[in-house]
């Protein structure tokens, strides 16, 4: 049996393979140029999946069914052709509409376009009545020059429900043009197909042509990202070249690292090419991280090997890169497990395919540059033999530092002396970064992936602003039999889902079969817009069928109805496309379809884009905080057990866990969401940033027994080499990640910010706070670390020398690990879900939808008055108006005296997700002070409305309670005013929410009539009767119904406050700047 | 004479164009406030008995111009906070006083016109602008001086010295602005007279008297030409991704004059000088759930200290160190008390050129560090209100607390009882006043 120990065996081993290396250094530059050439080759074959169906994998139930759809109605995701055009008679001029004629027409001819899927004006019939029952007939039928004709097409188009907002803008302004497509997989260059086509498209001067559609975002997303990803990633090579070069002031590092980074990168994509996975939109990431690692790899490498050779000029060069080789392969192999760990954490935890390719191929090209930088490097470099600069040379001589090594000496010197506030410093951003995990929102929206000036972005915009909406969302009906959608039941049940739908929130429209079924009606009873509505006879449905289909085109129906009545299709529209804005209709909706519409006679499937959008976004939050754990975790594993030690593996973590956090912080900060791109954050940042923390307690082993055990010198000696060094490998990674920042891609500018962030901090971390702590607990796995030659000395005295390893100390790095993944993804997931009964999102939306006016001017005098009668009054000017994102809110002092100039300023956002802004101008400090408006519970400058009252002007928020209808009650009041309503309960969503408005409960007086709210009572946190509101004085201005008292009476206080507005008016002008700091300093 | 006669003259527009406002069709919005406080040393001596009208005209002249006209009448029965007999002038040629006697006083606060023109908002006349982001502490706010009457303990707003000013401001999209200001006030800072309750004594402040050297002489040199000694300030405001930020240069005078001391045979001439600098600054804040940051970063190109007089770089360099100056303010607001709130700010100066033999001649250290917190609560619909503000100065160990307690009896009348604490050494800037603790009384009327 053999009894030498492994550890002097390895080093044996290291020396006879690096002995090996460079006695045949050609033969092995040549053997792996070869391998890498036999990858290479691979490469063509390598195809792209940028679509977003790539994301799920291909059983998914979302997916399989979107397909079925797809197959049975031959509905895609479709390009969309807006024609907009501004003049009077909007697009329904003679030009604009044969403008639509020739695109429609011209569509047919591209090979990737369903001929028979096109949907526009062109396409399209008119249903009306005629003497021999129903007319069907295209609406281009008699489209002449007259611009009479065109007046025809509107007035008919107009009269027919179904075309409005989903295809015709009600402003007449634009038109729209949707082309299904036959492969979505093509659709990158049928998208090219589609703009040549509109290049040559015969428009006049008046008409816009825009092209957008989830097929356009598909198409061109793609090649946007890749554009970009290839624009970027050379530059980022370049500038870590040029870091390289002006690190060993020599070009032959600068050219290998180079190939090594080539090695890593091609083989990479060369082996995901032979093993057929596809280029994914997040695979252009890979490039980016590979380079940032090899790169770090052949630096430390040849930094060993130039400080060798500026100390020892005249020795053997070849014994110099053994020696490197010796020292290095040790820590270089530790940083490459410990990155792979990282990597396999991403690919376990990830449940789309794109991210687990994602962490594999990375770990594998991780390693691939491993080994060439360990066979490949060392080779090439014993053929070059390249000599350290001469000015290395001369500091060497004079036992001098460069600037670079000075800084980081300097860095090292700040960090020690300071160590305890080193460590405080940090311990405040990791507590700033638990507490922002809890803010942090998961969204995507693939609109936002393109800069706000691409063509498509603004087409988007425009689309969404005159029409229904670019998102669309299907609910498949599925009857139990053959001709079961003849049934007015089932009919009806589908036209109370269509409603319901209409209500739910960014919804904006919804076609179905029952449309067409509406309008037949219609027009077959006179034309009469009251029988406008669903026919009540199985046998007189099934006739309106038969005549619509003898008197056009009988596969008209086929993108609704399947040939044996038995399928159908409700087609929604949003205006809004990001997970968020569609999250709470997909809920509600399903809840709806599960309580109240599924039997046994039919039942109804979301699919469609926005639904699988939905259902791949859904669970990224959670996916991100397990794959953290994990990579964590296999981190922390793989360290312990190359360290020998669990308290170093969890030191070796924490500059990470502190850069991790920083990201939170900074993304809550920056407002960035947690979204594809940037959830991929975390893994990168394990993976790049451990490496630092690795060499940092590496190197302090072995310089604490330089130096005898001093714990001060070993810490200071760690600086000038090995600080020097990973300093350049730490502004060659962020630099190179700093360059992604300048992205036109907007989540790929978000990932270099945040990459940029969490490396910086590791490093940072790794160099003060990791050294701090070493300082401070003088940890045994550096203090009773031996060197290998000293291990193999003990060794052979029989001289046990590994430390015990503390059982305690490595449940309690667990128990750490364990606690940070589960603080954060608990935090995180305190956000609500909602639980509102269907009447009640139905009362609410109707509440929410009154008009309560683009903008309004008006007077509000507020009366407060104290339980002994003591009255206070203050005379305010307030205006209000909507914006795009929000609602600004002004409000000025004006009397008394005392008051006056007082100003107050809130921006309310649509995206409840994002905290309100609030400023408030005080005259006796003359500064505009921000104010936090997270207290929405606390009361509005003395009165008894909390802000949040203030801020919802009498609308309801479905975010925050769950509301059931309990009953209809009269309500009258001392005015005489009574009012039908119907009463809502509200209970905050969860005990946070309540915490924050400061009820347990409300109910709410919605008169039946207008649907505005006239009463409510608030109850406290511990369900005592807290406050009651009254609205009264309710009459209309310009047309909107306006509450012109609200009176509050708060009984716990005695305390009572009126408002009473005067002076109401919608129409007149409310500038912009008044909603300006400047505007509250004025008080105007 | 001839200030009070152009002050006569100004005042005497302001009255006649409010009286062509009044009679034409022209809106008008008077007010009032009239307000009176007691304050006791703690010695139980009155310390003053002071009643100050402060009248207020808005006239709107036309739909896009507007004039707003301040006034202020003080009458103190006491003497202990006058001025009259001011060893020198802090004012420009078309500021000040119109009439100041011991027990009275009067003066046009404010008078500036409003309008827009071209996209911008102007404000012409003489008036306040406020900089910055910080509390009690100031940075950025130095566009008006300050008057030191009482110190740092009457409300800034009444302290400041209005000065007649060009003040546009460009708005840059919805949320952005850029503001231009051209001062043409050549007026500085008005220490409170010697004899007076809060004489500057500092060391830090004003040259110390040295036993067996004589004063020879005193020289002011103050600018005054309207347009060559003017001042300049632009300051870009960003609102970006919920944060407020502010981008500003001040090319200006510094406020308070430097004290030139040239030493020779055993007197000393004083040369005082008032001196330009390039301010540059950014302020960020933003609200975090129920955190505000405010922040507020300044670089003074100039920063002027006297030295000590026992050393060598004194005599050399006529008694006054020049340093660059960094400092800054972080504020963190707390607003989770219900109608109350907890503030907090560490400000900070460093002196940049300080490893020369000035530097280390200066009286100041180098870096000076006061820490602030500041609590308020509401209560009862805010008809109470309790305010207490501490300052620390870590350099020197002194401190001032100001503890106040307030209720609208009406919906026009306040009142209020408050003390006013200094702790420290003589040496130090807030310990100076040590023997000046106070308890205040005082009633403000609406009218």
């Amino acid at each position: 049996m053999n009894n030498s120990n492994p550890t002097s065996d390895s080093i044996s081993r290291a020396n006879s393979i690096a002995r090996g290396i460079v006695t045949y250094p050609k033969t092995i530059v040549v053997i792996s140029l070869m391998i890498m050439a036999a990858l290479l080759s691979a490469l063509p074959t390598l195809y792209k999946d940028t679509r977003s169906d790539a994301f799920l994998a291909n059983d998914n139930p979302a997916l399989v069914y979107k397909n079925k759809v797809k197959a049975q109605f031959g509905l895609s995701d479709p390009i969309v052709i807006a024609i907009v055009n501004k003049s009077e008679n909007g697009v329904f001029n003679p030009d604009s509409l044969a403008l639509v004629a020739w695109l429609s027409e011209q569509l047919t001819y591209l090979d990737n376009i369903n001929s028979d899927r096109i949907t526009s004006l062109a396409t399209e019939n008119n249903i009306s009545g005629s003497e021999e029952g129903m007319e069907v007939i295209p609406f281009f039928e008699e489209l002449s020059n007259e611009q009479a004709s065109a007046d025809l097409i509107w007035q008919q188009v107009s009269d027919f429900p179904l075309y409005m907002g989903s295809i015709v803008a009600d402003n007449k302004q634009s038109t729209l043009i949707v082309a299904e497509l036959l492969d979505e997989n093509e659709v990158e260059s049928t998208y090219q197909q589609v703009l040549k086509l509109i290049a040559q498209a015969p428009k006049l001067p008046g008409d816009e042509i825009h092209v957008a559609g989830e097929g356009a975002v598909s198409g061109y997303l793609g090649s946007y990202i890749d554009a970009d990803a290839q624009k970027l990633n050379p530059i980022a090579g370049l500038v870590i070249t040029l870091i390289i070069l002006f690190a060993f002031r020599r070009f032959s590092p600068a050219l290998l690292a180079n190939v090594i980074i080539a090695a890593s990168v091609l083989m990479t994509l060369g082996v995901m090419a032979l093993v057929g996975v596809p280029f994914f939109v997040i695979t252009n990431a890979l490039p980016v991280i590979l380079i940032g690692i090899s790169v770090a790899d052949s630096m430390h490498i040849f930094s060993h090997y130039f400080d060798l050779q500026a100390r020892r000029p005249l020795d053997d060069k070849k014994q110099l890169i053994v020696e490197t080789l010796v020292e290095m392969w040790r820590p270089i192999t530790l940083t490459t497990l410990t990155t792979v760990a990282g990597f396999i954490g991403l690919y376990l935890a990830a449940y789309m395919p794109p991210f687990k390719y994602f962490g594999l191929f990375t770990a594998l090209g991780v390693a691939i540059a491993w080994i060439y930088s360990l066979i490949f490097l060392p080779a090439a470099v014993a053929i070059i033999k390249p000599s350290a600069s001469k000015s290395m040379v001369r500091r060497a001589k004079q036992r001098k530092h460069d600037k670079f090594a000075e800084l980081m000496v300097k860095l090292g010197h700040v960090s020690l002396k300071h160590h305890k506030k080193v460590i405080s410093f940090f311990g405040i951003i990791m507590l700033a970064g638990l507490f922002a995990a809890s803010n942090l929102t998961v969204d995507e929206d693939r609109i936002e992936t393109f800069h706000s000036k691409e063509a498509l972005y603004k087409a988007d915009k425009t689309i969404n602003h005159y029409l229904d909406g670019t998102n669309n969302l299907d609910i498949v009906i599925e009857a139990n039999e053959t001709e079961g959608l003849f049934e007015p039941g089932i009919l009806n049940k589908i036209q109370a889902l269509q409603n319901f739908v209409l209500t739910l929130p960014n919804v904006k429209g919804a076609t179905s079969i029952v449309d067409y079924l509406k309008q037949m009606n219609r027009s077959l009873s006179g034309g009469d817009k009251s029988e406008y509505q669903l026919p009540n006879d199985k046998a007189l449905i099934a006739q309106y069928f038969l005549i619509y289909s003898a008197s056009s085109d009988p596969t008209d129906f086929e993108n609704v109805i399947d040939y044996d009545y038995r399928v159908t299709n409700i087609r929604v529209q949003f205006n809004k496309g990001s997970y968020q804005d569609t999250r709470i209709a997909i809920e509600t909706l399903q809840r709806y379809i599960t309580e109240e519409f599924n039997d046994s006679n039919s039942n109804a499937t979301l699919s469609g884009r926005v639904n699988l959008n939905y259902h791949w976004i859904k669970d990224l939050g959670e996916s991100h905080f397990v794959g953290l754990a994990i990579s964590l975790m296999l981190v922390w594993i793989v360290s312990a057990l190359l360290f020998r030690s669990f308290s170093a593996a969890s030191f070796a973590l924490i500059p990470v866990i502190s850069s991790i956090l920083l990201v939170y912080a900074a993304m809550v900060l920056f407002n960035i969401k947690l979204g594809v791109g940037t959830s991929m954050f975390a893994s990168v940042a394990i993976g790049l940033g451990v490496d630092f923390a690795i060499h940092t307690i590496d190197r302090l082993r072995v310089t604490f027994k330089l130096n005898a055990g001093d714990w001060d010198k070993a810490l200071a000696e760690l600086y000038p080499l090995t600080g020097r060094t990973l300093f350049f490998n730490y502004i060659a990674i962020a630099l190179g990640f700093g360059v992604l920042i300048s992205s036109q891609v907007v989540p790929l500018a978000n990932f270099g910010t945040i990459v940029f962030i969490s490396v910086s901090t590791s490093f940072f971390a790794s160099m003060s706070l990791l050294p701090a702590l070493i300082k401070l607990t003088k940890p045994a796995f550096i203090s009773d670390y031996y060197t290998p030659s000293e291990q193999s000395i003990m060794n052979s005295q029989n001289i046990n020398t590994h430390p015990k390893a503390s059982y305690s100390r490595a449940l309690r790095s667990l128990a750490l690990i364990f606690f940070i993944a589960s603080a954060s993804y608990f935090a995180f997931n305190q956000q609500a879900q909602a639980a509102s009964s269907k009447e009640g999102i139905e009362i609410v939306n109707k509440v929410n939808n009154v008009d309560d006016g683009q903008q309004v001017t008006r007077k509000l005098t507020m009366t407060m008055i104290d339980k002994r009668g003591k009255t206070r009054v203050r005379e305010t000017q307030a205006y209000r108006k909507y914006y795009d994102q929000e609602k600004r809110t002004v409000l000025f002092y004006k009397k008394p005296t005392n008051v006056k100039g007082t100003a107050f300023l809130t921006f309310d956002y649509k995206d409840t997700a994002k905290d309100d802004d609030q400023w408030l101008y005080l005259p006796a400090m003359r500064k505009v002070r921000r104010i936090s408006a997270s207290d929405r519970g606390d009361y509005f400058l003395g009165t008894d409305f909390t802000y949040e009252d203030i801020m919802l002007e009498g609308k309801l928020e479905l975010t925050d309670y769950d509301f059931s209808v309990l009953r209809n009650e009269k309500v009258s009041f001392e005015s005489g005013e009574s009012f039908d309503s119907v009463v809502l309960q509200g209970i905050p969503k969860n005990t946070g929410i309540a915490k924050d408005l400061g009820y347990s409960r409300t109910l709410i007086w919605v008169d039946t009539t207008t649907w505005v709210v006239v009463r409510a009572d608030y109850w406290d946190l511990k369900n005592k009767p807290l406050k009651s509101l009254a609205m009264t004085d309710i009459r209309t201005v310009d047309n909107i119904i306006t509450r012109h008292i609200l009176t509050i009476n708060n009984h716990k206080t005695g305390h009572k406050t009126i408002f009473k507005f005067s002076d109401v008016n919608y129409t007149s002008k409310v500038k912009n700047s008044l909603f300006s700091k400047r505007a509250l300093k004025q008080g105007r | 004479m001839k200030r009070k006669n152009i002050h006569s003259f100004v005042f005497l527009g302001g009255l006649l164009s409010t009286l062509f406002s009044l009679t034409s069709t022209a809106n008008v919005e008077i007010s009032s406030t009239l307000q009176t406080e007691i304050g006791i040393t703690d010695k139980s001596t009155l310390q003053k008995v002071e009643s100050v009208w402060q009248p207020e005209f808005n006239i709107s002249i036309s739909d896009s111009l507007d004039m707003t006209f301040i006034g202020r009448l003080r009458f103190d029965t006491q003497k202990n906070l006058g001025y009259k007999g001011d060893s020198f002038d802090a004012y420009g040629t078309l500021n000040g006083p119109v009439y100041e006697a011991n027990n009275t006083d009067f003066e046009i606060r404010e008078l500036y016109f409003d309008t827009q023109m071209a996209d911008v908002f102007w404000r012409l006349g003489k008036q306040q602008v406020v900089w910055g982001q910080a509390d009690g502490l100031k940075i950025l706010d130095v566009i008006n001086p300050q008057n030191y009457r009482e110190f740092i303990l009457d409300d800034f707003d009444d302290s400041r010295i209005p000065l007649w000013m060009m003040n546009a401001e460009i708005p840059i999209g919805d949320d952005d602005s850029l503001q231009l200001l051209w001062i043409l006030d050549q007026s500085y800072h008005r220490f409170a007279n010697n004899g007076s309750d809060y004489q500057v004594t500092s060391p830090l402040l004003v040259p110390q008297p040295v036993a067996g050297i004589d004063i020879a002489s005193f020289k002011l040199d103050k600018p005054n030409n309207i347009f060559k000694d003017s001042d300049l300030g632009l300051r870009y405001s960003k609102f970006y991704n919920g944060w407020d930020l502010t981008f500003n240069y001040l090319y200006h005078y510094l406020d308070s004059p430097v004290y030139y001391q040239q030493l020779s045979n055993n007197s000393v001439a004083i040369d005082a000088k008032y001196k330009r600098s390039h301010l540059f600054g950014l302020t960020a804040s933003k609200a975090f759930d129920n955190w505000t940051v405010r922040s507020e970063i300044g670089y003074s190109t100039q920063s002027y200290h006297l030295l000590d007089n026992d050393s060598q770089a004194f005599i050399d360099y006529e008694g006054i160190g020049n340093s660059k100056d960094l400092s800054s303010v972080i504020g963190l607001d707390w607003q989770g008390l219900e109608d109350g709130m907890l503030s907090f700010q560490w400000f900070q100066s460093r002196l940049l050129d300080y490893d020369t033999d000035i530097g280390r001649a200066m009286i100041r250290p180098r870096n000076n560090q006061i820490y602030s917190a500041l609590y308020q609560q509401n209560f009862a619909n805010e008809t109470w209100k309790l305010e207490a503000l501490a300052m620390y100065g870590v350099d020197q160990n002194d401190s001032s607390i100001q503890v106040e307690l307030s209720h609208m009896l009406e919906s026009n009348l306040k009142i209020w009882v408050g003390a006013d604490l200094f702790k420290g050494n003589k040496q130090s800037l807030f310990g100076q006043f040590n023997d000046t603790d106070r308890l205040v009384l005082g009633f403000e009327w609406g009218l």
